[in-house]
């Protein structure tokens, strides 16, 4: 999407007057978000660079069965060129009192960090865990779900048990992935590359962007059940499958765990995720199809110092370890300091080490204004 | 033929959590009759960011970001409007409220504000906000006082909405708490 059309939307919908329209406290239309500016050094790039996100969130209430919600991500590139990235597009139709259905862009219901964790305000860290990739960024980690959000339809139940007991429901479908244009997943290649199986041919490279088309008929399938004792736990597993070629032979799966602690003074999030990947070998003259397996866990965990001292009112202390296995083995430690301005703002220093099995390995250190708004 | 039995368990997975997830709409759902706003806002908002302050967006505005929220947190639509009742409660106060020497009782107010929400006294309430037990005790009157005028004044990230209360009811609140 180009930044004009972009701005030609931004104005047709401001000068509407039904996008300003109030009726009593009920509202129509409200503008959310959040934006960040980093300033990173990294050993492996052997650079150090400023850089600025601005994410503005459009929510429009249509009537109070329906809701539409866009997220877009205006950032500069490193060539200086202003990128505009649909994070999501969405329709809301709240079909009973507990039950959901949503069309459109939407952030997939996998695992936590995803769906609810990845906005910069909200993320204790500056970066990505290492196993959702670095969505805009750099890091030395094979990422092994690099999927935020994809076009389909949803539907979302939630169960209440008791006061503070509840099972929430994800189930979707969605256009899935496809095979990476310069992809030699259907060549097999011979040993050397890092992201290979002894005695098996190259991991599959595969393309997670969301498109409104796709190159087979078969859906991606996913869903996650999470129970949560509010207001302190909440425990989840999700699920994925996909086929990503063109003859729907390969399948893509991801299975993964996922836990949310919240005490009156930490936080500990982390999540743990497997994959496999198909992908198709020449085995004496013969076509086979081997199925690649990865996985890979984060925890993070966040001490809220100023709930404990008040003199150090806003801070918090962060430590998170993630690692990946098999195939691109790396793990990666990152400790922070964070800085709460005020409940929605909040400066973050940090510095990570990843080790990289057959890589070069990384060090970085950032330091991140990000603001919800 | 591992490889097929894997896509043969997969595919048939499928249709069965679709079943699982349409039989769960059927299940009558454990809700309470009457729903505290405020302990849902406490409750939820936490499980993933600071609690954002009322006073950031207006009224109208929260009556579009709650049904995005609602859909995010999984809240059930009795629990979105009774947030959205805290929220009115909180920017507009009470309307009806009986003005007179009577209506100064700590206890109601602290009832009818929903401080139960966020905050705990003998064990009992939310954990958004500290408990206050001893607040007055440790922190004195005068302090009290100036934390419900101005939330933010000694912690500028606290999520605490700024109360319609009066002089005279921060004080009637301050009595309740030191005598509790």
């Amino acid at each position: 999407m180009s930044i004009k059309s972009f701005a030609a939307m931004t104005v047709a919908a401001s000068l509407s007057p039904a996008v300003l329209a109030d009726e009593g406290d009920r509202g129509r239309f409200a503008l959310g978000g959040y934006g960040d500016v980093k300033y990173e050094t990294t050993e492996a790039a052997d650079s150090s660079a400023y850089s600025a996100r601005f994410v503005p969130i459009f929510l429009f209430s249509l009537n109070e069965k329906m809701h539409v919600e866009a997220e877009t991500e205006i950032s500069i590139n490193e060539e200086g060129e202003t990128e505009v990235e649909l994070e999501y597009a969405d329709l809301h139709y709240f079909l009973t009192d507990t039950t959901t259905i949503t069309a459109g862009k939407f952030l997939i219901p996998f695992g936590q960090f995803g769906p609810n964790i990845h906005p910069s305000w909200i993320n204790r860290s500056p970066w990505t865990p290492g196993i959702y990739g670095s969505h805009g960024s750099n890091q030395a980690m094979e990422a092994l779900l690099p999927i935020l959000s994809d076009v389909g339809v949803a539907v979302q139940q939630t169960l209440v048990l008791g006061d503070h007991q509840k099972i929430f429901i994800d189930l979707y479908s969605t256009n899935g992935p496809s095979v990476e244009a310069d992809d030699h997943a259907e060549e097999p290649v011979e040993g050397g590359h890092e992201e290979e199986e002894v005695g098996h041919a190259e991991l599959p490279e595969l393309a997670f962007e969301a498109t409104s088309g796709d190159n087979n008929k078969d859906k991606a399938f996913g869903g996650r059940v999470a129970y949560a004792m509010l207001p302190g736990i909440e425990i989840g597993a999700s699920y994925y499958n996909a086929s990503y070629d063109d003859e729907e032979r390969l399948d893509f799966n991801a299975q993964g765990i996922d836990i949310n602690v919240i005490g009156s003074h930490y936080l500990l999030r982390g999540e743990y995720i497997e994959t496999e990947t198909d992908g198709f070998e020449e085995e004496e003259g013969e076509t086979e199809i081997h199925t690649f397996k990865r996985d890979g866990w984060y925890l993070q965990s966040t001490l809220q110092t100023g709930k404990i001292w008040s003199s150090l009112a806003g801070t918090e202390l962060v430590l998170e370890y993630a690692e990946t296995n098999q195939l691109a083995e790396a793990s990666r430690w990152m400790v922070g300091f964070n800085y709460w301005l005020d409940a929605r703002s909040v400066i973050k220093v940090a510095y990570d080490d990843t080790d990289v099995e057959e890589g070069e390995d990384d060090q970085r250190f950032a330091v991140q204004l990000s603001y919800g708004f | 033929m591992n490889k097929l039995s894997n896509r043969s368990v997969m595919k048939c997975a499928r249709p069965m959590i679709a079943l699982i997830a349409l039989l769960s709409v059927s299940i009558v759902n454990a809700e309470k009759s009457t729903i505290n706003g405020a302990e849902v806002f406490n409750n939820n908002c936490a499980r993933c960011h600071n609690a954002r302050a009322l006073d950031e967006f207006s009224l109208s505005e929260w009556s579009v970001i709650m049904p995005h929220m609602r859909e995010r947190a999984h809240l059930t639509g009795k629990e979105t409007e009774a947030v959205m009742d805290f929220i009115r409660l909180v920017k507009n106060g009470d309307s009806k409220a009986d003005t007179t020497q009577s209506s100064l009782d700590g206890q109601a107010l602290y009832q009818k504000y929903s401080c139960q929400g966020c905050h705990s006294v003998n064990g009992n309430g939310g954990t958004v906000g500290p408990a206050l037990d001893s607040v007055i005790a440790d922190k004195g009157e005068s302090f009290f006082l100036k934390k419900l005028k101005d939330p933010q004044f000694n912690n500028p990230s606290s999520p605490m909405p700024r109360m319609p209360l009066s002089d005279d009811e921060i004080k009637a609140l301050a009595e309740f708490l030191s005598t509790n």
